[in-house]
């Protein structure tokens, strides 16, 4: 008896986490019937095991130019599988390290990107008049001016390194997700559940932390994904126009050296398909999960069930 | 119940109606394709050889920045000016040192205060008018009163107050003081009855370009007949009257690429003649491939890793920066130069095509270069460099690592590097190894150049990584390192009262002999001092149809560069192989090469490369297909 | 990388909608500002920049200070901040863009001399990637799940995967170095051979010839963006109770789908075209570089290394001012197809 009345009073937050431990079940169970989004998890799943065991699989000592034992752009053989670079050092290797290069920056751009995206997205959604006005310049600055020269430019302030590659790109990034955010809290905020919180007096930080933020979460999460897929490439391409962290290797600095040493006339393929090939399987990992969850999250994509 | 209806609209076997829309984009999109395959039929010529005119085609690696010699700085810009204009003195194949151009030949007063320069007669410009010295006297006036043509210039003509064309065979110039450094006048001539119409306000942007069938006015081997600023395609057409002889080929061509592997691509496939400034492993690629020659040749460029000597105000002579107090002393600098191993460097950071490095002077100037012998000559012995260490006082404490005679820690030195450039990060990871060894910790930072050069004013270093590209006249390396050059040119802040005053002299020393050896003796003094480790006098790598063309001269010969050398000689040499005969006798000239096939693919290694190249790709998209299809199969089933 | 700014329809209260006269109004008066506010802020961020022209261009030639001095008084660098931003305010007023650092030329003539080939470059492309995009997106919606629904998305993914610069690269080295038996038969870069005269018929064709596999690599890059737009979109509008409602009257499969379907899946397309082709005069930097065409990216990315003031400004400026105009004529484009858009 007295536990059935435990039972219904349950506090308010309990429900809500019910609500939403259930709502992430079903995600979960959609997702796994979707055979696309499953290929990039798994694909994904693969790289971040490779990045994260990354010195069990291969010696960091290969990343320093001043071991080097092998010799210079050798073909692959069984002693370097997929040969060797400019330098001296196993492609395999560098490639191995390689990847947590890669998927660092682009998931710290992202963390970035997201972060000041969706504040900027609520913040000029949510307030109107002037601030929100100005807040709405300030974004369209960052789409109107062209990506790569503004990341070079903001790259040369900075200097090279790993952590400000990352913030460069999460930067230069951030407006698409502002804009997605803006646009689904414009809808939110006519809605007439809200209308009732405000007339029952919800404050405005109240409003936008406790409705609109969860309900705009979701296609948050799976806009994530997807910039993350764009952050790599564009760490990729930074890499590969020289303005990479110079003392990391990362695929995209390997396209560049492979590039500039002369991979075409020397034949090197070895150095400059395996480095392109891992960032499209990566890119392509992370767009399958986002479009995977993109159609989960907006039911209208997925047609008649 | 709506559901049930909007199932329909999604019959996949439609897609015989959808073809309704579609024909209208899709033949013209396989129109544009045809179109587009079909231009090779219609439009390929051959690149040269079969047409009436015979045209040396050069692809350059690099900008070049201004036609108008008083403006340009890139070192592409002085091929150009090369070829349309000439110079009072032009420069031996041999060594670069003096050697006749307009001017014949040339006397100085005894006490060195006048040059008297003789001009050739019959010089005329493309135009037909005469060139005589008042075109001479006119430049080099330009040159002392202008500001923008002095920002250029004017060091060639220091000391000199004044140019006087006594007659139309004769320059004078009169200095204030001897000048040794003369007659290193690398300042092209231009007609004064074109350039007199140029204010100083239209200097700052005169392009000097050519206008259709208005070459620019020009004494040279060749004319400017098209080419814009910043463009991609430059030409020149053979002057027919050329004083120093007609030159064996129609028009030049240059075609600029922005990036290395397809010009060199371009050079095999035959669309150019000659590439210039590639990498060595791309040289010793085409060293296999019949047809070509290629080849890693001297210039005059070293790279040095320099230390901060001791970075100062300039008017307060105050200390500034943070520079490590370790490195103010000769004897410590000196040390770390048996810490180096320039042959690994040379191996493994340029990948062979470099000579290990001595003094400032490269040796590619045989009549300056000093060369250390036995004892003074820097070897690498990490055992020698901690021996010296312990001499001047910087022992190992007990954690292993080197410290002051005062017995504090020296603490980290602060490596930087060029980020752009790959052996400039490999040298200075190397030389923290190195650092290492000897019990000195170090970190590498590398860097924008741009950044680097602000670090460098502010002295906020402890050693660097960076080259120098060094003139026929070594006054000018010599110069940075004096006294004067401290927050100008100076870039290891070295400052030696000595140093100064040998400076000074060698500047004035009109004795040929006697200049030379307070130059060796100035080279001396810093290999003692070690403002710099010089660690590699690089090669500048270059490959050349010779099936096609012939008759290139090295400068230095021998092993120097086939193009972009000092002056334009090769260009008025080269002749296309049917012609070459035995190149006028020059011995050390490359030699034509049996015709193989023009163009033609590259060799087998590189086919299979490409095969699979390509082979992946289609792979990775017939996967990615695939696997979504698998999914589609999956879905369809909830779906209608 | 592109991002997509669609302007969605929000919620109306019933108030009276702004007549079409006033939204353009509006529009264009916060183009001007954006515009401004875009000058302003370029001026700043490229002095933030660390770097001193005159050092970086005069390395190993100006021998003494006076040179470099020299330098800097001839092209107004030893001005102060503040002056140099006037002397900007008023050049670009009038029209004048300055002169470059590093070529020594009007900026304006440089711009001029590479706008054609970016416009050819980029804007083909463009163009070509959203005709087979939305061809390619229309199909795959409406055929959803079928045969060419799962290759094309599949492959469009790949290729939007994939950094454009290195699809460019293999295809130099399959299409224009040549592999096995194929000869390669286009050329390895530039915009024209040497020996045709480009306004000749047979130099059109060159042209044609040589930007053929730079443009297939830039509509291949942008391909994607298009065709899973278009296809989502419609996807979106074929659940629309409209249409069940059209196909209840009983019009035929292909006319349903022509005049309500695809028309109304088009406005976000077209906002988003109509954007990118604002971006298409700011280059290509990476196609550029690899094919060396010389074209408006390469020449923003090779002043940023000296900085080259000018050229960076009007650079930026031609680049922001395209999307700026693009994008307000987008807005005015949808506002007049979708009034609900008209706050």
């Amino acid at each position: 008896m007295s536990t059935e009345t435990a039972a219904l009073r349950l506090t308010p937050r309990q429900v809500t986490r019910r609500r939403r431990a259930a709502a992430a079940q079903r995600t979960w169970r959609q997702f796994r019937v979707n055979r696309a989004g499953m290929f990039g998890l798994v694909l994904l799943s693969f790289f971040v095991l490779v990045a994260v065991f990354a010195p069990l699989l291969a010696d960091a000592d290969g990343l320093q130019v001043t071991k080097a034992t092998g010799e210079v752009l050798e073909a692959p053989s069984a002693a370097y599988p997929l040969g060797t670079d400019d330098t001296g050092r196993s492609v395999l290797t560098l490639l191995i390290w390689g990847s947590r290069i890669s998927l660092f920056v682009g998931l710290f751009a992202t963390a970035i990107s997201m972060v000041i995206g969706t504040l900027m997205g609520l913040a000029s959604g949510f307030f109107e008049g002037w601030s929100g006005r100005i807040l709405f310049r300030l974004t369209e600055w960052f789409l109107v001016i062209p990506f790569l020269p503004l990341a070079i430019v903001l790259a040369s302030v900075l200097g090279r390194s790993l952590l400000n590659i990352a913030i460069v790109i999460g930067v230069t990034s951030w407006p698409g997700t502002a804009f997605l955010i803006r646009s689904q809290t414009l809808s939110i905020k006519e809605r007439p559940y809200l209308e009732r919180a405000r007339v029952l007096g919800a404050g405005r930080w109240h409003q936008m932390s406790r409705h609109i933020l969860p309900n705009v979460m979701p296609m948050v999460f799976a806009n994530t994904t997807l910039t993350v897929a764009v952050a790599i490439i564009a760490e990729t391409t930074l890499s590969f126009l020289g303005l990479g962290d110079p003392t990391r290797v990362s695929w995209g600095s390997m396209l560049d050296d492979a590039f500039s040493v002369g991979a075409m006339t020397t034949g090197a393929w070895w150095f400059i398909v395996p480095p392109g090939v891992c960032v499209v399987l990566v890119v392509l990992a992370f767009t399958l999960v986002g479009q995977a969850l993109e159609e989960i999250f907006n039911p209208r994509l997925r047609g008649a069930r | 119940m709506l559901r049930v209806l909007m199932r329909m609209p999604g019959r996949p076997r439609g897609s015989r109606h959808s073809g309704h829309r579609t024909p209208t984009r899709l033949v013209a999109a396989l129109a544009l394709l045809a179109a587009a395959l079909l231009v090779p039929l219609t439009v390929s010529q051959p690149a040269s050889g079969a047409d009436k005119k015979t045209t040396f085609t050069v692809a350059l690696t690099s900008d070049l920045d201004s036609f108008n010699p008083f403006l340009g700085v890139e070192a592409n810009s002085y091929e150009m000016w090369a070829l349309m204009y000439d110079y009072l003195v032009n420069y031996s194949m041999k060594d670069m040192s003096p050697a006749p151009g307009l001017a014949e030949s040339w006397d100085t007063s005894s006490d060195g205060k006048t040059w008297t320069f003789h001009v050739r007669d019959g010089v005329k410009w493309s135009d037909g008018q005469d060139l005589t010295a008042e075109d001479v006297a006119f430049t080099y006036n330009r040159v002392l009163t202008g500001e923008i043509e002095g920002t250029n210039w004017s060091s060639y003509l220091n000391n000199v107050s004044k140019v006087t064309a006594p007659d139309p065979q004769t320059v004078e110039l009169t200095l204030s003081q001897p000048n040794a450094v003369l007659p290193l006048l690398p300042i092209p001539i231009v007609p004064e009855h074109v350039w007199k119409g140029v204010t100083e306000k239209d200097m700052k942007s005169f392009a000097n370009e050519p206008k259709p069938g208005q070459p620019v006015v020009g004494s040279g081997p060749f004319r400017l007949t098209s080419g814009t600023t910043g463009g991609s395609t430059i030409e020149f057409e053979k002057n027919p009257d050329y004083w120093n002889g007609t030159p064996h080929v129609d028009q030049v061509v240059y075609r600029v690429y922005k990036s290395k592997d397809p010009a060199v691509q371009a050079l095999i496939k035959g669309e150019v003649d000659f590439v210039e400034d590639i990498n060595p492993l791309q040289v010793k690629a085409l060293q296999g491939q019949k047809g070509i020659a290629a080849q890693n040749g001297i210039s005059p460029l070293f790279e040095e890793i320099g230390f901060n000597t001791g970075a100062v105000d300039t008017k307060t002579k105050k200390p500034i920066g943070d520079g490590n107090p370790a490195l103010r002393d000769p004897k410590f600098r000196h040390a770390l130069g048996y810490a180096v191993d320039l042959d690994r460097i040379v191996k493994s950071a340029y990948q062979g095509a470099a000579e290990a490095g001595m003094t400032i002077v490269p040796s590619a100037y045989g009549g300056w270069h000093w060369q250390p012998t036995g004892e003074d000559k820097f070897t690498f012995d990490l055992d020698k460099a901690g021996q010296l260490l312990d001499e001047a006082g910087y022992e190992k404490g007990a954690d292993g690592k080197r410290t002051m005679p005062d017995g504090k820690p020296i603490g980290t030195l602060r490596l930087f590097a060029r980020s752009d450039q790959k052996p400039s990060v490999d040298t200075m990871n190397f030389f923290q190894e190195w650092l290492a060894d000897v019990g000195i910790d170090a970190e590498v930072t590398p860097m924008d150049t741009n950044r680097l050069g602000e670090v460098i004013l502010e002295g906020n270093y402890d050693a660097f990584q960076w080259d120098w590209f060094v003139e026929p006249d070594p006054d000018g390396i010599l110069a940075d390192f004096t006294c004067d050059q401290l927050g100008g040119l100076s870039d290891s802040w070295y400052c030696n009262k000595e140093y100064d005053a040998l400076y000074k002299q060698q500047n004035g020393e009109m004795d040929h002999d006697k200049r030379v050896e307070i130059v060796k003796r100035m080279q001396q003094m810093l290999y003692e001092d070690s403002p710099y480790i010089v660690t590699a006098y690089t090669t500048t790598g270059e490959a050349v149809r010779s099936d096609r063309f012939a008759c290139f001269q090295p400068q230095p010969d021998p092993g120097g560069v086939w193009l972009v050398q000092y002056g334009a000689h090769n260009y008025s040499a080269l002749r296309p192989v049917d012609e070459a005969g035995d190149c006028d006798g020059v011995k050390s000239a490359l030699k034509p090469v049996a015709a193989s096939s023009s163009g033609g693919g590259a060799d087998g290694g590189s086919n299979n490369a490409v095969l699979i190249v390509g082979g992946v790709t289609v792979l990775l998209l017939l996967a990615a297909g695939g696997f979504l299809a698998l999914r589609r199969r999956a879905t369809a089933g909830e779906r209608e | 990388m592109t991002t997509t700014v669609v302007s969605t329809p929000t919620a109306q209260p019933l108030t009276r909608r702004p007549s079409y006269a006033k939204y353009v109004g509006a529009k264009v008066v916060g183009a001007i500002g954006s515009l401004f506010f875009v000058l302003v802020v370029n001026f700043f961020l490229f002095r933030v920049m660390p770097g001193d022209p005159a050092r970086t261009l005069g390395r190993g030639r100006f021998k003494t200070t006076e040179q470099l001095e020299a330098f800097r008084h001839t092209y107004g660098l030893d001005q102060s901040l503040f002056q140099q931003f006037l002397t900007f305010l008023q050049n670009t007023f009038t029209g004048q863009l300055g002169i470059s650092l590093r070529y020594r030329v009007p900026v304006s003539d440089l711009i001029r001399d590479r706008f054609w080939p970016t416009l050819l470059l980029v804007g083909t492309s463009t163009i070509l990637a959203i005709l087979f995009g939305v061809w390619i997106g229309v199909r795959a919606a409406w055929n959803r799940g079928g045969f060419f629904d799962k290759v094309s998305t599949g492959s469009t993914l790949t290729l939007y995967s994939m950094p454009e610069w290195w699809l460019g690269l293999l295809l130099i080295a399959t299409l224009a170095v040549g592999v096995g038996p194929i000869p390669g038969i286009f050329p390895t870069g530039g915009l024209h051979s040497t020996d045709v005269d480009p306004g000749s018929l047979a130099g059109v064709l060159d042209t044609a010839w040589h930007l053929f596999l730079p443009v297939v690599t830039l509509t291949l890059a942008y391909l994607a963006d298009y065709s899973l737009v278009m296809r989502s979109s419609l996807l979106d509008e074929l659940g629309e109770d409209y249409l069940t409602t059209a196909r209840a009257k009983g019009l035929r499969d292909l006319a349903v789908r022509r005049h309500h379907a695809v028309r109304n899946a088009l406005l976000p397309t077209t906002t988003i075209s109509a954007v990118n082709m604002g971006f298409v005069v700011s280059g290509a930097i990476t196609v550029e570089t690899v094919f060396s065409i010389p074209g408006l990216g390469l020449l923003s990315s090779e002043a940023l290394a000296i900085p080259d003031y000018w050229v960076l400004q009007g650079t930026f400026l031609i680049a922001s001012g395209g999307v700026i105009v693009a994008n307000l004529l987008a807005n005015l484009l949808y506002g007049l197809l979708d009034p609900r858009v008209r706050t």
